[in-house]
């Protein structure tokens, strides 16, 4: 277990030294000279060219790199061009929205989806799968922002159980914060919950054939206990691998929801410091959220080594 | 199983508490941009003077709610030959920092504008300042290079606010003026807190004690916020489509009015074919500028004919001297060498709504007489780039364009062969010198008039539409600007009706 475990952190740094770099160039390639969009349209070449000097943009690109990757390996990614404050703490004020949020999405998701798989799978070919499936289908083909926006219309603005948008941070009471990011979390989740409940029903139904369910009712086991003991729990290594990656595109999905629902998180930061060319915090933010999904990935594989011996040994 | 099932109620419980009702003095504001900073004087970004201007700082000159210009911070001043301004300062105002207002903080304010090392980001309308001399604590004086008519806009401009010599370094997220209110709290992305200033030297003012403006770019989610009652008022989030609509709720107002926002196709006069005047005005007579506000604005804002706006003092309405007319279009073309037309780009930044909606008209009616242009949407950096050429760019990069052009009193660009429409004409540039030098104001009239006739005979550019001035706010909302002549959003007056 411990090679395996090794194995996969290793994997892990070099995923994320190969991300930095991409982020880094990527970054680079954008159109637009920083210095000119912060000084605006009256600015004098001379201090167009001090401030490129003063960003440091007049360097070579390999000092660059090497400077803003060994600050942020510590921490320090910057200071925002646009606020003229730490990128460092944008992006934690902005995850104190974007983390409930992505984890709320992904409970409602979870927590809906593999009841209705195993509803669905327990019911293979008779009306109840067809009635679930036809909803997942469903969950598919809106788009979350659409949702988000029939939401806001149905709850926000029919009947006014909820704002439109907005949050007014933590200090007004944990119910109040969890209630306005319920509507975005439902309109986030609403895909991958689709995604994930038709997983489920067929990652079920594949276990649901083999050998030793059949042994197990043969053997008198009660239905419900082989379907959750025995047989889910073996279908949970697909279930998991979609679950992991869909906490990844969760994340990313936030970026337009957040604006649908104008929540100050981490996506807005990112559109708005890509308009503003706030160099720093567009780095900041692309790399912490590409290192979020890196671990997350190998947290998942390192989980089917706890969930299924078999895969630690390959 | 019955503890899961408390802890749900518990948790549906907390989540339907009743929020507070907002209180009678508090206003919340949408807004579509969050300010790039809060300085006034080293980013001319409007976003930051709707919150600023006039709410957190004020000037020597305030322009009012009509456009005309009215004493401030000066409660007085003289000049006899335009070139010698003295100003006298209000006694008794006081910064948000408890010290009183001298004329050192004025100095200190004009001078720091004139340096070139300081940024400002409209040096240009500085430079003509000579000297500025304290004579004692509320008396100062400026001196020009030149007669110049309109220096009391220079000094009325969101350019020219006064702040605290001590204060200079943190206007930038912490910005210490004289105005109604403070900045109380700016969470970045969300939204910024002003709280009232106590001591406002204008007593009885301001009627709230707390404004939230809050970020929402979105003009369904706008529409939305405002329809749940979470914003009071929407300031520049809604478009035109949403008026007939929210003019027939009865939770709302929609308060119409003008501004000094002219949307204007420009056309790249060093480049052929827009080099040729006959072209140009083919161009100008193949638009119907009444089609292009009723398609890309619901009919709301007002006919142009050239540069000037109708909120100028010296406006006169010349959309009509160069008239749509197709037929005479193709003529023209003709005379011109272009029987078939030619290929175009429309270069746009969708950024701004508008300029999209309305070049989709215009192409179709440019269609119509052979023109064929086609709509290329780039980003606002690389529209600035590209079309605005933004040093170092030497020459603009684009065949036409729209944009607004937000500015008041901003007819000196077409005088200036460098700006991106590159229209190099003498004749406009001599009139236009002698109309800054100019003070008496029935001549200075006729030479407005006489620019504002050539524009639209030589036609550098197509002037659509002036850009409606649109606020919807709900019922009981009182004080709010109908017209725009100057970029602020100024709620000293606002209130909540009794």
């Amino acid at each position: 277990m411990r090679r395996y475990v090794l194995r996969r952190v290793a994997a892990m740094l070099l995923t994320l030294l190969f991300v930095s770099l991409l982020v880094f160039m990527v970054v680079r390639v954008l159109p637009g000279d920083p210095a000119l969009i912060m000084l605006g349209i009256e600015a004098s070449p001379d201090s167009v060219a001090k401030l490129r000097e003063g960003l440091g943009l007049n360097r070579p690109v390999p000092v660059q790199y090497a400077e803003w990757a060994g600050r942020a390996v510590l921490g320090d990614l910057g200071r925002s061009i646009q606020y003229d404050v730490p990128v460092a703490g944008l992006i934690v004020s902005r995850l104190s929205v974007t983390l409930p949020l992505t984890l709320m999405a992904a409970a409602l998701m979870v927590a809906a989806a593999i009841p209705l798989g195993v509803f669905a799978a327990t019911r293979h070919r008779r009306w109840g799968d067809y009635a679930a499936m036809t909803l997942s289908q469903l969950g598919i083909a809106v788009p979350g922002f659409w949702a988000g926006l029939l939401l806001i219309l149905l709850f926000s603005v029919k009947l006014g159980w909820f704002q439109a948008g907005g949050f007014d941070g933590w200090g007004r009471g944990v119910g109040h914060a969890l209630k306005s990011l319920l509507l975005p979390a439902v309109a986030l989740g609403l895909f991958q919950f689709a995604v994930l409940a038709r997983t489920t029903r067929s990652a079920l139904l594949e276990v649901l054939r083999e050998e030793y369910v059949k042994t197990a009712r043969a053997k008198g086991v009660a239905e419900r206990a082989v379907i959750f003991r025995h047989a889910l729990k073996n279908a949970m290594i697909p279930i998991l691998t979609v679950a992991g990656v869909q906490l990844g595109q969760l994340m990313a999905g936030s970026i337009i929801l957040e604006s649908v629902f104008y929540l100050p998180g981490l996506g807005r930061l990112a559109l708005g410091a890509i308009s503003a060319r706030d160099l720093p915090v567009v780095q900041g933010v692309v790399l912490f959220v590409a290192s979020a999904i890196v671990v997350i990935n190998a947290a998942v594989d390192m989980l089917y080594g706890v969930l299924d011996p078999r895969i630690r040994y390959e | 199983m019955t503890m899961l099932r408390g802890l749900a109620l518990t948790l549906l419980a907390l989540l339907f508490a009743a929020a507070p009702a907002a209180a009678q003095g508090a206003l919340t504001v949408q807004v579509t941009t969050e300010p790039p900073g809060l300085d006034l004087t080293t980013n001319p970004s409007s976003a930051i003077a709707t919150v600023v201007f006039y709410n957190v700082q004020e000037g020597l000159v305030k322009v009012d709610r009509h456009g005309k210009l009215v004493p401030w911070l000066a409660e007085r001043w003289y000049t006899t030959d335009s070139r010698n301004y003295t100003f006298f300062l209000r006694k008794g105002v006081r910064f948000h920092n408890g010290r009183e207002m001298k004329a050192a903080d004025v100095k200190f304010a004009l001078d720091r504008a004139v340096n070139p090392e300081t940024k400002h980001p409209y040096r240009v309308q500085y430079e003509n300042i000579q000297d500025v001399i304290v004579k004692d604590d509320y008396t100062i004086s400026v001196t020009l290079k030149r007669v110049e008519a309109n220096f009391l806009w220079t000094v009325a401009r969101q350019g020219s606010v006064i702040y605290p010599r001590e204060a200079v370094d943190s206007l930038k997220a912490q910005p210490v003026g004289t105005g109604p209110f403070t900045v109380a709290d700016w969470a970045r992305g969300d939204r910024i807190v002003l709280v009232k200033n106590k001591d406002y030297w204008q007593k009885g003012l301001p009627r709230l004690d707390k404004v939230t403006y809050r970020f929402i770019p979105d003009p369904n989610s706008a529409l939305a916020a405002l329809k749940s009652g979470d914003i009071d008022v929407s300031a520049f989030g809604l478009g035109p489509e949403n008026v007939d609509a929210l003019k027939k709720d009865g939770r709302f107002q929609v308060i119409l009015g003008d501004t000094t926002n002219d949307v204007t196709l420009s056309m790249n006069n060093s480049k052929k074919p827009y080099s040729d005047k006959r072209v140009r005005l083919a161009i100008t007579h193949a638009i119907n500028k009444e089609e292009v506000l009723k398609g890309a604005m619901f009919g709301y804002g007002k006919i142009l004919g050239s540069n000037v706006d109708p909120l100028n003092p010296y406006y006169v309405d010349v959309s009509k001297r160069e008239p749509y007319d197709p037929a005479k279009a193709k003529k023209l073309l003709d005379d011109a060498g272009y029987p078939n037309g030619f290929e175009a780009t429309f270069k746009v930044a969708p950024q701004y709504y508008y300029t999209v909606r309305s070049a989709e008209v215009v192409v179709n009616q440019l269609a119509k007489v052979g023109i064929r242009a086609k709509i290329q949407q780039i980003e606002w950096g690389q529209w600035l780039a590209q079309v605005f050429c933004l040093k170092p760019c030497e020459n603009p990069d684009y065949d036409m364009s729209i944009i607004g052009h937000a500015e008041a009193w901003d007819i000196g660009n077409f005088a200036n062969p460098k700006y991106y429409f590159r229209w190099d004409n003498a004749d406009f540039q001599a009139l236009f010198k002698e109309s800054e030098v100019t003070v008496d104001d029935k001549k200075r009239r006729e030479l407005y008039v006489k620019m504002q006739q050539m524009l639209a005979d030589e036609a550098p550019a197509v002037w659509l539409y002036m850009h409606p001035r649109l606020v919807v706010t709900k019922k009981g909302v009182t004080g709010i600007w109908k017209d725009l002549p100057i970029p602020s959003l100024d709620l000293s007056e606002v209130g909540w009706q009794k």
